[in-house]
């Protein structure tokens, strides 16, 4: 890996970061340029094989699938896991389970970083009361961006130096790794998506019937061959179909109030809670 | 000293400045003590700058007010800064008005904000239209999958947190009943679920895979086991292994990391047995 392809991804992956502004806040982001799926594409063209990182970062993405980030606490650093794992997997071998194997460890690593920036950047909100006191508007708004230079010291010099640094010595691991390990990461990176997939279902299973709709999507992919949008179109002419039976009854009262909010006041203290 | 201090309103521009400040820098400086203050403070400043001109006073109180404690889902939450914007305009022209009121009324809607974000747009949204990407790309590795989910994703949710900034402003504190509608969120929850069951069911079926590579001989017969699955139904190992994980992880309450060990254990027998 040559070092301007690892400053790129460096740099990429601070963009993607939990909290950095630069692409539309937290939206392109953390849950933009910082999903795995992102990665792999961006990481495989700055490499050249732009097919091996996107199924890097599908495999990777798979297994993150269900993970969220509730009040800033983060269950696994996606980010790092992806720009470090995707990088060192393309550069080693291309093959998806070696990303998958980089990225499981790195992301328990990301959030010992996460939260140690998180504390750090407790010294900007004290910046900005001190402006605040004078009426310093701008002040305010400096501290505020200048806190970002935490998480780019973080991960732009981590990124970058374990990319430059670790891609010959991935390699030279893949090469000494016996043949049942290789069996056992291409067979282990096979399954492990069912993790991702299991707890995004826990997330989002709000009916128990619903686990059919699981099974029903699968089947019909599997028998068929069909393809994901294909599948997209059959899924919403069916959820409308039970959307309009389900919520028919006693439509006239209720929808009106959805529509056209009241501007009565008397009702604010319901959300004062 | 006249009672009346000033009247100076806000421009829609003064406004959209706001929305954006707070679209780019919500999370900038978050950080454990006051996690979203210092972003909060940044998109109201500009604003209270104008509102309150020549006023360092008041410009400062209402500053250190905008900097405290504040947490929600800073997406769909963008609705929070813009009624406080509304509410701010209205206590600088009006003396009178309780200050209290802004501080109650950011402190009563986050939490429920945090709530219904984390689980719509991080919790649902976010991972189906992955889901889409990961499926559109998962067979040949081609780059429309990455592109697919980042542009509709940037293009709803962007459009969402403006929208919502807006009529926060305009509505004042009648957004909120508009949003916290709960036939208007169960309608939208359940249509989101259903449709993103079904995909990612389908997207699941080409993503997890468990070939069996052991063929049962007993002399001259061989049994090829992954050719009998297959005509049982294609994909009916890799449907069983995640139901299996989904019972564990929702019925027994294993969390992922356990999880994870479970399947890489599972994935080192089968090797080691020479079936998979």
């Amino acid at each position: 890996m040559q070092l301007w392809q690892a400053v790129l991804i460096g740099l990429f992956a601070y963009l993607g970061r939990n909290q950095v502004p630069w692409f539309f806040g937290t939206t392109g982001g953390w849950y933009g340029l910082g999903r795995p799926l992102v990665a792999g594409l961006i990481c495989g063209i700055i490499l050249g094989d732009v097919k091996a990182g996107v199924l890097c970062g599908v495999a990777v993405q798979a297994i993150f699938l269900g993970q969220i980030t509730p009040g800033g606490a983060v269950p696994s650093d996606l980010n790092l896991a992806a720009y470090i794992g995707i990088p060192l997997a393309i550069a080693s071998s291309g093959s998806p389970a070696t990303a998958v194997a980089f990225a499981v460890p790195l992301g328990a690593l990301g959030v010992g970083l996460h939260n140690f920036t998180m504390t750090v950047q407790a010294a900007f909100p004290h910046r900005a009361d001190r402006c605040a006191e004078r009426g310093d508007a701008r002040g305010v708004r400096r501290a505020n961006i200048m806190a970002t230079s935490v998480s780019f010291a973080e991960r732009f010099l981590i990124v970058t130096l374990t990319c430059f640094i670790g891609a010959p010595f991935a390699q030279g691991l893949l090469n000494a790794l016996p043949k049942f390990v290789l069996d056992f990461l291409q067979v282990g990176g096979q399954l492990l998506p069912a993790l991702g997939f299991a707890i995004l279902l826990k997330q989002i299973l709000s009916e128990k019937w619903m686990i059919f709709l699981f099974i029903f999507g699968w089947v019909l992919t599997s028998s068929f061959n069909l393809t994901t949008t294909a599948l997209l179109f059959i899924a919403i002419a069916l959820s409308l179909i039970y959307i309009m039976a389900a919520y028919r009854k006693n439509e006239g009262a209720s929808s009106v109030v959805a529509a056209t909010p009241s501007t009565s006041e008397e009702n604010d203290d319901d959300y004062e809670e | 000293m006249t009672i009346m201090k000033n009247n100076t309103k806000l421009t829609k521009k003064d406004v959209a400045k706001a929305n954006w400040r707070w679209n780019f820098f919500a999370l900038s400086s978050q950080n454990y003590e006051r996690m979203q203050g210092g972003g909060f403070a940044h998109s109201m400043s500009g604003a209270l700058e104008k509102l309150y001109g020549d006023d360092k006073e008041g410009l400062s109180k209402a500053l250190k007010r905008s900097l405290t404690f504040f947490n929600t889902e800073p997406q769909l939450g963008s609705v929070i800064p813009g009624i406080t914007l509304a509410l701010e305009e209205t206590k600088a022209n009006n003396p009178d008005f309780d200050e209290s009121i802004i501080g109650s009324t950011k402190n009563a809607l986050m939490g429920p904000f945090a709530g219904i974000g984390d689980s719509i747009l991080v919790g649902t949204l976010n991972p189906i239209l992955l889901s889409i990407g990961i499926g559109l790309s998962s067979r040949d590795g081609s780059p429309v999958g990455p592109l697919v989910f980042l542009v509709s994703w940037l293009a709803i949710v962007v459009t969402m947190k403006y929208w919502l900034f807006n009529k926060g402003y305009s509505m004042g504190l009648d957004a909120v009943k508009l949003l916290t509608n709960e036939r208007l969120k169960n309608m939208i929850t359940t249509t989101l679920t259903m449709v993103g069951l079904i995909v990612i069911g389908g997207v699941a079926s080409t993503t997890v895979k468990a070939p069996v590579i052991w063929k049962f001989t007993s002399g001259k017969m061989v049994i090829n086991i992954q050719q009998i699955l297959d005509k049982i139904m294609p994909n009916l190992l890799p449907l069983g292994v995640g139901l299996v994980c989904y019972y564990l992880v929702a019925k027994r309450n294993w969390g992922s990391t356990k999880l994870l060990l479970g399947i890489l254990a599972f994935a080192a027998v089968m090797v080691a047995l020479g079936i998979m």
